[in-house]
């Protein structure tokens, strides 16, 4: 089959679709997390979702309403548990702890999990049907329309949690609310690039973007639209080439924020000898 | 209109987990005045600056706010805190932070037209306009406490309160902020309640002093409440001012309150006014 061929497939148009929808909406609530530092509680909600997950394929059920599940349930009790800066760590590694254990079990438990766990694991790209693009897409969507309501009073708490509450934001409230989004982004993204490698889409665009300028807004579309150029180019590279999407979706993603980093340094280096 | 007081305090008291911070606390703050809070570290000094806000409930008492009760989100006072974790870590400009004081607790989707002019105002009134497109954390610490009064400053509030905003910086900074915190109040007619642990820096623009130690709370002008008479019967034991001759008050005898912020000793005399002393004192009266 030539490329252009392989372009036009039904399974490869499910992908973009799902691919693009995902990454608009993990590249708006990774700018959060970038801002908030709670990389590692994204990280802890993923590992939540295979527990989630594998549950859910023992039960004969969709790995998708597993990962719903577990992934909110995870995300409100850590926006619960741990309001207060000091102790989320601890409530992240607990709760991110149990989840794994559960997952180990249940995946114990079913007698055909190698390909489950693989797909959980590392995403399923090219396996998305037009039910899952519709999930996803609509998931994202909300995700972003809650965002784009909530930007500011959602920015302030995560800048400065103290002056926030003195005019009357909840910053509890403010948090479950951001752990909820968090939670679904995550789901959706692990339908494409699975469990272990949802921070290539969450966290490593956001990231290039808040050391690519210091204005909030357009640091948030520019985690949006590195985003969305490694999940289509990843797409594309992962059909032309081989190899797996979430590779190359990934390589991309952690590429873009090698090189902002590189040229913010040689960026500072050139001011600083002009100041000297 | 001049008959509504900033703030009226009468036979106020908090406690804090079943414990009294302080107790009968009986003040007014007028409209444009500027008010020093001093006093030993856990006094509870920042515990008041919580209640004007409404975040922590009287125990006892009534209070004020601009003629009405304390309630969340009165967008009629501003509150600058002692850390924000935005100066350290954001790649976020100033603009942006001060635009945030504006409307960052509006939820939804419209923009208000006048935000630019009004951001840029508050930028020019605090001298930050030069410095205001960096992002915060490159900043010195004197302009970030610039721009963070601007923040606070920038929806216009009629009362203002400053939570140690001279803490950790050098003695010019320091006057620089005094004087920018003088110019806030004489151009937008705000009181202004500075929380502090020197009044030296402050006297030449304070027009009253709140002293919060061992559960009381002294208001009065300076020479009122900062003399040896009055602050020997606060703490129960012999207190010295000396003033040295440019008129910097150094005051003798409370040197252990601030030298030992962790009241986990068995000699209770240096503790007064800790929040921990609070426990120590009931258990033994009981």
């Amino acid at each position: 089959m030539s490329l252009s061929e392989l372009l036009s497939t039904s399974f490869v148009q499910h992908a973009f679709y799902a691919v693009s929808a995902v990454a608009l909406a993990a590249g708006a609530v990774g700018y959060f997390v970038v801002l908030r530092r709670q990389a590692f509680a994204a990280h802890a909600i993923g590992h939540v979702g295979f527990a989630g997950a594998a549950g859910a394929v023992l039960l004969g059920l969709s790995p998708i309403i597993g990962l719903l599940v577990f992934c909110l349930g995870a995300g409100l009790l850590i926006g619960f548990g741990g309001a207060t800066l000091d102790d989320r760590d601890a409530v992240v590694g607990v709760t991110l702890t149990a989840a794994l254990g559960l997952g180990v079990l249940f995946i114990s438990l079913y007698s055909g999990y190698a390909n489950a766990t693989y797909s959980i694991l590392f995403g399923q790209i090219l396996g998305v049907t037009w039910a899952d693009v519709g999930l996803v897409t609509a998931l994202s969507a909300a995700v972003l329309l809650v965002i784009s309501w909530t930007y500011r009073p959602l920015l302030y708490v995560s800048v400065d949690a103290q002056s926030a509450a003195s005019r009357g934001l909840s910053t509890r409230w403010m948090s479950l609310l951001f752990m909820s989004l968090l939670a679904v982004t995550t789901v959706v993204a692990i339908q494409i690039v699975g469990v272990l490698l949802v921070f290539s889409l969450l966290v490593a665009p956001a990231a290039a973007a808040e050391v690519l300028t210091s204005r909030p807004l357009r640091a948030m579309f520019l985690a949006m639209g590195i985003a969305l150029a490694s999940a289509w180019i990843g797409l594309f590279l992962g059909v032309w080439l081989g190899g797996p999407v979430s590779f190359w979706i990934t390589a991309l993603a952690s590429l873009a924020y090698l090189s902002a980093r590189l040229g913010d340094n040689t960026r500072t280096r050139r001011v600083r000898r002009v100041v000297a | 209109m001049s008959e509504v007081k900033s703030l009226q305090m009468t036979g106020g008291a908090v406690s804090l987990g079943g414990h009294t911070i302080w107790r009968d606390a009986t003040f007014t703050i007028e409209p444009g005045s500027i008010t020093a809070v001093l006093g030993p570290n856990g006094a509870g000094k920042s515990t008041l600056l919580k209640m004007i806000l409404g975040l922590v409930p009287l125990s006892e008492g009534s209070l004020e706010v601009l003629g009405e009760s304390p309630h969340r989100g009165n967008r009629r006072v501003g509150y600058m805190a002692q850390t924000r974790e935005a100066d350290s870590v954001s790649t976020m400009t100033g603009r942006d932070y001060v635009g945030l004081g504006f409307d960052g607790p509006r939820f939804g989707w419209g923009r208000d037209k006048s935000k630019r002019d009004v951001v840029r105002q508050a930028l020019n009134l605090t001298g930050t306009t030069t410095f205001a497109d960096r992002p915060l954390h490159s900043l010195s610490g004197g302009q970030r406490q610039r721009i963070a009064l601007a923040h606070t400053t920038v929806f216009r509030p009629e009362l203002l309160l400053l939570d140690e905003p001279l803490a950790a910086l050098d003695l010019a900074a320091q006057s620089e902020i005094v004087d920018l915190i003088n110019l806030i109040r004489d151009t937008t007619g705000a009181a202004v309640i500075v929380v502090a642990h020197d009044l030296n820096p402050l006297s030449p623009i304070v027009d009253q002093v709140l002293w919060i130690a061992r559960h009381q709370v002294r208001s009065g002008s300076v020479e009122q409440v900062v003399n040896e008479k009055a602050l020997s019967d606060l703490y129960g034991h012999p207190i010295e001012i000396v003033v040295t001759p440019r008129g910097r008050r150094v005051i003798v005898g409370l040197e252990e309150e601030f030298a030992h912020p962790h009241p986990h000793g068995h000699d209770h005399s240096h503790e007064e006014g800790h929040e921990h002393f609070a426990e120590v004192y009931e258990e033994e009266t009981r």
